[in-house]
């Protein structure tokens, strides 16, 4: 029964392994899931999801098997990408800002929607579509995407397609910025636990060694906490082109802060590109020389660097290419960037923008120094790997095949 | 209607006071029939805990509890050896020390093992497994699958005949493992819809003045649907804050403009602020 559904399933991208799937068709077979499709949608559901963020995965297959939705082409999801993390405001005329509050963002989802599926069942090119709804969303910045009902009201087959076709979950999907716990929860893992701190405690092993040999008298032996020691320099772009990612990168800069127990965090920042000086507050008041940053570093110490990594060619491969004021420094700020490479080897680059954008000149030339990864919480799991030297794991994710629809399927 | 096929349970449908939708009651129902362990994920507030106690009291089963800490170990849950008590007999001669069993404490896993070889089945609840350390669901995947385990100690083996109803929360604090969440059927527990929010409320407050709870309830989805709150009240707090209401004899018609105890709902200052510039009318 639904053979077809497992293929659908691996397809959306849950790893629906033989042996979950036989755990569905016994659950069907002895009974235990009934006859109705909205039992059969939710039991099936927590049968071969594992967490959450694969709810929405399972709503786009579900809705795909039982309705002939199209499953996301690459081209919704980085348009969907777009709308989620909106760069920056373009400059609209008059006329554009007048039709703007007419469209709340639920109509706007909706109306991307209905093109993008006229899109893709065409096969067009998507310069109309980009050209005529790509401008507007970008004034509704930040908006969640939770309120969207797409597809409601369209089933005549039951209530679980409507629900699997409104995507609720999307929320839960874990290639998105998050909220600061679950931040904190991945630099845990950046822990390098040593017995170096000053507190004591109890050592078990070696007391009951020690009083075995004292012929049974108790000698209590103690030996210090294990206490974590790795440390991290965050340095944080405060250019004005990062001022959309304000949220996640407070998010982030309070998860490193107080939730990864780290045993120091220093915090700097520095504006678009990283020259002879970085600063101590977001301001740029107070300077701090690159050099002093760089002189000794100690053991255990990982360089976090946070910043769209887009700016103007000169800005980065210039002598003297600070456009701030006041800043003047002859060495380009590529090879600035080398110098920190040169001083931290555990390194890496948290760039909030969407990967889609990383082909930009000045963006790949930064990546080449320092090992980039998106700013998100998959993201963040793998920056502590980089930094744990399990970089090579997680290095390259392989690019996904573009989606076949259904019908190529069956 | 699903069947307890495995079991001669009846078909679980939650409790007069824990009000489940249809999916859990399916969910539930297929778990235990396959008698595989129930990973439970949500909200704080959602009633993930509650769950269990609504499953043990529905089936009419008795429930054990295991309440994980961060120091918590897999080995606590099978049985201790209270090697300190059995020394300190040694020296004062207290009991027969060459009897080890005495010694050896049962958790609650290992309680609920024993029970069911005796022919008794429980509900077990592994309640927040997330804050023991990352590797600990692993150390549990042998014993869970094969339902057994031997103390070492005295050579005894512990075998379910029947398998405990295992129910495990999860707050999300700590991704758990691949292998162990293969074994688990999953449920991430939604927030409650309106309606559903107002039948929980009435389980709880019954005879709750209806217009109270209206306005109560507007607030409350007002309240949820502020942006960027670091922490959204949930359920719990909505039947405290109902109480906290209807004790003070409040007005509904003054929920309109003012939020009566706030701090009831939300416990942090900057969410407060928030609430109170995008929800109460300008003086």
């Amino acid at each position: 029964m639904f053979e077809g559904f497992h293929s659908v399933l691996r397809l959306a991208g849950l790893k629906v392994g033989v042996g979950e799937w036989l755990t569905v068709t016994q659950a069907l077979d002895t009974g235990l899931i009934g006859p109705s499709l909205k039992e059969f949608y939710s039991t099936t559901r927590a049968l071969v999801c594992r967490d959450e963020a694969d709810y929405d995965k399972f709503d786009q297959a579900f809705a795909a098997y039982f309705q002939g939705a199209q499953l996301p082409t690459p081209v919704a999801q980085m348009l969907q990408s777009w709308l989620d993390n909106p760069l920056s405001k373009p400059p609209l005329s008059p006329e554009e800002l007048a039709a703007l509050p007419e469209y709340d963002l639920e109509q706007l989802r909706k109306l991307y929607e209905e093109r993008l599926k006229e899109q893709t069942e065409r096969h067009d090119g998507g310069s109309h579509w980009i050209g005529t709804g790509g401008t507007s969303p970008f004034g509704q910045g930040g908006e969640h995407p939770s309120g969207m009902r797409v597809g409601e009201g369209a089933s005549g087959r039951g209530q679980a397609i409507a629900t699997a076709r409104a995507r609720r979950f999307r929320n839960y999907r874990d290639d998105v910025v998050l909220d600061t716990r679950q931040l904190a929860v991945a630099v845990r893992r950046l822990r390098r636990l040593e017995r170096k701190s000053r507190r004591l405690e109890l050592d078990m092993p070696e007391t009951i060694r020690k009083t075995a040999a004292n012929g049974g008298d108790i000698e209590i032996v103690e030996r210090p906490e294990r206490r974590n020691q790795a440390r991290v320099v965050l340095l944080l772009d405060a250019g004005g082109s990062m001022d959309p990612h304000v949220r996640s990168v407070q998010a982030f800069f309070s998860a490193m802060k107080q939730g990864g127990g780290l045993r120091e965090v220093e915090a700097f920042y520095f504006h678009n590109c990283v020259y002879g000086e970085v600063y101590s507050d977001m301001a740029l008041l107070k300077k701090k020389p690159l050099a002093e940053l760089t002189r000794s570093v100690p053991p255990n110490t990982n360089l976090v660097m946070v910043g769209d990594a887009w700016m103007a060619p000169r800005e980065l491969f210039s002598p003297y290419g600070s456009i701030e004021y006041g800043t003047t420094d002859e060495v380009p700020g590529i090879d600035r960037l080398r110098d920190l490479a040169a001083a931290f080897p555990k390194r890496v680059w948290l760039n909030p923008i969407p990967e889609n954008y990383w082909g930009e000149s000045t963006i790949r030339a930064v990546a080449e120094v320092m090992p980039m990864l998106p700013m998100t919480v998959e993201g963040m799991v793998a920056a502590v790997q980089v930094l744990l030297g399990r970089g090579e794991r997680v290095a390259k994710r392989t690019p996904k095949r573009p989606w076949p629809s259904p019908q190529e399927i069956f | 209607m699903s069947i307890s096929s495995q079991s001669s349970l009846p078909a679980w449908t939650g409790t007069p006071s824990y009000i489940a939708d249809e999916s859990l009651q399916a969910i539930v129902n297929v778990a235990v029939g396959l008698g595989r362990p129930l990973l439970v994920k949500g909200e704080p507030g959602t009633g993930k805990t509650l769950l269990a106690y609504a499953v043990a009291e529905g089936l009419k089963l008795p429930l054990l509890t295991w309440h994980i800490k961060s120091t918590t170990r897999a080995q606590d849950g099978l049985y201790l050896y209270d090697t300190v008590a059995r020394l300190n007999d040694s020296r004062f001669g207290d009991n027969n020390v060459r009897d080890i069993a005495q010694y050896i404490k049962l958790g609650p896993l290992g309680e609920a093992f024993e029970r069911s070889q005796k022919g008794e089945r429980v509900v077990l609840l592994i309640d927040e497994i997330d804050k023991a350390d990352i590797e600990f669901p692993n150390d549990l995947l042998h014993e869970l699958d094969a339902m057994r385990f031997t103390i070492a100690e005295t050579g005894r083996e512990i075998r379910a005949s029947l398998r405990p109803i295992v129910l495990i929360t999860s707050n999300a604090e700590k991704e758990l493992p691949d292998a162990f969440l293969r074994r688990c059927v999953f449920h991430y527990i939604e927030f409650p819809e309106e309606t559903q929010l107002a039948r929980i409320c009435r389980v709880h407050h019954p005879d709750v003045d209806e217009k109270l709870l209206a306005a109560a309830l507007r607030r409350f989805v007002q309240i949820r649907a502020v942006q960027d709150l670091r922490k959204k009240p949930t359920t719990s707090e909505l039947i405290d804050w109902l109480a906290s209401l209807r004790l003070s004899g409040i007005d509904a018609a003054k929920l309109e403009a003012t939020l009566p105890f706030a701090g009831v709902l939300l416990k942090q200052e900057n969410d407060a602020q928030r609430v109170f510039r995008a929800t109460l009318p300008r003086r």
